[in-house]
């Protein structure tokens, strides 16, 4: 049964009229005079003509890169925001995950915030009062119902806020990043949650960044860019589009020559970016695969002894690797003036899979400079592969951990009753 | 717009978002079934109110005893306002009590949609709650100090009367005119924060307009006329007139009935004018 169905849905903000944060008074009291130069005012559309269709027990995932509509999307669907045009049918009720714990209040017992946050989220109190012990349960906060969740530990009060949205039970559920809050136990939670939610026959609206959730979760989804549905379809399609137009990810970026490059008068970024053996340049990175980072570097003074140093960051902004060109020609020596590329080389079968980001920096020792720094200086997709040359073999499960080598194993193996 | 319709499964709502947003019928409709979420928000503005207060509910009683001991020290004793025969800090009790009640509900429900803002943006619910909630939370702090009222009263020698079973209206009456400024003052606040400093200005401009402090009869007769615009003005002196069985002024309860009727409309079209992009704008 179709449960969402959205025509020619429209969105424009007025940049600087009403949707600014806040008007003075003494702006309102000079309007008239204003009146002209807010007109001419820039209109930005966040979403121009957007159809689609969602059905019952479907899961379908909403990509793009930031700012592309997404939230906008998912705002109109839920009705804070009023669209400008189109309309949109919704059968059933929603349920809206946009925020994991609005409407909590620090100096309320946990059992105080479940009652309110329910209510807010449109439950009423026989249906509450039934739900109590599962959102209790679920939580996993036994004794520290009646504490004020002031108390609580961040785990915790995460915890209990998704609980009490997770048993909303709608028909539609609008979930929007949830996913980017909370430790690893927490978010295989949610996307238990999620799964079992799209199962029981509801309809699931999925926005993230993430593309491993939205591959696991998601059978269909719609790519938007710049307020545009430019693809729908199975995800893997869809998905596939996402990383050809560069998924958001940017696996290059080069600095104009000068001052403006990041830098001092010692050291200067040129460039830094994701290739491949082949030197060609990469968004996305297979996890059977090695890749490298490359980092153009042009040197000015040669007095002081140079630590070139990558980083590379998962999307929970942990650092998952850490590296310096140790064993080259130029470690821990000065360089003289000029311009250096160096390439650090990730084995194949180290990483894990999700968006990552690198930064780059220049160091001295003796006394201690930056030279300088610039985190997410590029970006790119690890993805997923199956298969016995990948570490994760013929293992489909959820993996947390944010490295995943391929060890050596060994196995002795004693057969059962027998003696050797 | 929201419809129940009938070819689905007897629950399944049908929602149409589009333009022109929901008709005031179906407001109303969605404003029962988010009466949970109003119970709720008032028990938390109750709690919160309390929680951590030495004196807890007792502040009910102070808030209109503490200006009524200054008035009757400093007020009467220069002014020598004439009371007729009530003695005058019981007619100033009489006044602080609603009027204490009025500026708290205005001055807290004037302040929900900024102070939710975050919420605003992030949930649906129908808007007009949060002021209400508000309103609602106040409304046990006017019957904490009413009942000290009339134990005043009886104290000073008034007994009950069939009067006496108005003044639950009255107090309703004062909620549903402070729930209307209240609205308005959320709904401007949203939009320019200058008016969270020009409301304590308001309230303390609005008390002394109010024959809170002072009988009617001290204001100069060629101002008395202006007195009527002042809905509050008709509140409290019906409410003296039901406790202390003096005499009511029927035009000036007349007027303040109509101005009220105009006040709430005014705010009531304010919302609904303001309510629609409440999450861009607030």
């Amino acid at each position: 049964m179709k449960t969402v169905s959205v025509h020619g849905l429209t969105k424009e903000f007025r940049l600087g009229g009403h949707n600014h944060q806040y008007r003075t008074l003494r702006e309102w009291f000079s309007r008239g005079r204003r009146e002209p130069s807010t007109e001419s005012a820039g209109r930005f559309l966040a979403l121009q003509e957007v159809s689609f269709d969602a059905s019952s027990g479907e899961v379908l995932g909403i990509i793009g890169r930031n700012g592309a509509g997404k939230s906008t999307l998912l705002k109109i669907l839920a009705r804070i925001l009023r669209p400008s045009a189109g309309h949109v049918e919704l059968r059933g009720r929603v349920g809206s995950l946009l925020e994991v714990g609005s409407g909590f209040h620090g100096e309320l017992t946990g059992r105080e915030n479940i009652f309110l946050n329910a209510a807010i989220l449109g439950m009423r109190h026989g249906e509450i009062v039934r739900k109590l012990d599962e959102i209790v349960d679920f939580a996993g906060i036994g004794q520290y119902l009646d504490q004020p969740v002031k108390n609580y530990s961040t785990g915790m009060y995460m915890r209990l806020a998704f609980s009490v949205a997770a048993h909303i039970e709608p028909e539609i559920l609008l979930v929007d990043e949830v996913l980017a809050v909370g430790d690893a136990e927490f978010q295989k939670k949610c996307m238990q949650r999620i799964e079992q939610v799209g199962r029981d026959g509801q309809t699931v609206l999925f926005v993230s960044h993430n593309m491993q959730a939205v591959l696991r979760l998601c059978s269909r989804a719609l790519l938007i860019e710049q307020g545009k549905l430019v693809e729908q379809g199975p995800v893997h399609d869809v998905a596939a589009a996402y990383l050809r137009v560069g998924g958001g990810n940017r696996g290059e970026r080069r600095y104009p020559e000068g001052p403006y490059a990041p830098g001092d008068s010692v050291a200067r970024l040129r460039s830094v970016r994701v290739r491949s053996r082949d030197g060609e340049t990469l968004t996305a990175v297979e996890l059977s695969q090695e890749f490298g980072i490359e980092m153009e570097l042009e040197v000015e003074n040669p007095s002081l002894v140079l630590f070139p140093v990558l980083s590379i960051y998962n999307e929970w902004g942990t650092e998952v690797l850490w590296a310096t060109d140790v064993d080259t020609e130029w470690h821990g020596r000065q360089r003289p003036a000029g311009h250096f590329r160096m390439i650090a080389w990730v084995p194949a079968n180290f990483m894990t899979a999700g968006p990552m980001t690198v930064a780059a920096a220049v160091y001295s020792l003796a006394p201690r400079v930056e030279h300088f720094r610039e985190p997410d200086v590029v970006s790119f997709q690890a993805i997923e592969t199956y298969g016995n040359e990948t570490a994760r073999g013929k293992f489909t499960g959820y993996i947390g951990s944010a490295t995943r080598p391929k060890l050596e194993w060994s196995i002795d193996f004693d057969g059962a009753g027998q003696k050797s | 717009m929201i419809r129940e319709s009938s070819p689905q499964p007897p629950h399944t709502r049908v929602t149409v978002i589009d333009r022109s947003g929901i008709s005031p019928l179906q407001k109303i409709a969605e404003y029962r079934q988010y009466r949970t979420l109003f119970v709720f928000l008032t028990l938390r503005d109750i709690t919160l109110r309390y929680r951590q207060t030495l004196l807890g509910v007792l502040w009910a009683v102070l808030q209109p005893i503490l200006p009524m001991v200054i008035f009757t020290l400093v007020f009467a004793r220069v002014l020598r306002p004439e009371t007729g025969k009530v003695p005058y800090s019981l007619f100033a009790l009489s006044g602080l009590v609603p009027w204490t009640f009025f500026a708290n509900a205005i001055n807290t429900a004037g302040a929900t949609f900024a102070a939710n803002h975050n919420l605003l943006n992030k949930v649906y619910f129908p808007r007009a709650i949060l002021p209400a909630a508000a309103v609602a939370a106040c409304l046990v702090d006017l019957t904490v100090g009413g009942v000290f009222l009339l134990g005043m009263s009886l104290w000073q020698g008034y007994r009950p009367t069939v009067e006496w079973l108005w003044l639950p209206v009255i107090s309703l009456v004062t909620a549903g005119l402070a729930l209307a400024v209240g609205l308005a003052l959320a709904s401007l606040m949203a939009l320019y924060r200058d008016v969270k400093h020009v409301v304590p200005f308001l309230v303390q401009l609005w008390m002394f307009a109010t024959p809170v402090v002072y009988p009617i009869q001290l204001l100069p007769a060629r101002f008395r006329w202006a007195i009527n615009l002042n809905p509050m003005a008709g509140v409290v002196e019906v409410g003296r007139g039901c406790l202390f069985g003096t005499p009511l002024n029927w035009t000036l309860l007349g007027m303040s009935g109509l101005s009220a009727v105009l006040i709430s409309g005014a705010a009531a079209w304010l919302f609904h004018h303001l309510e629609t992009d409440l999450a861009e704008r607030v």
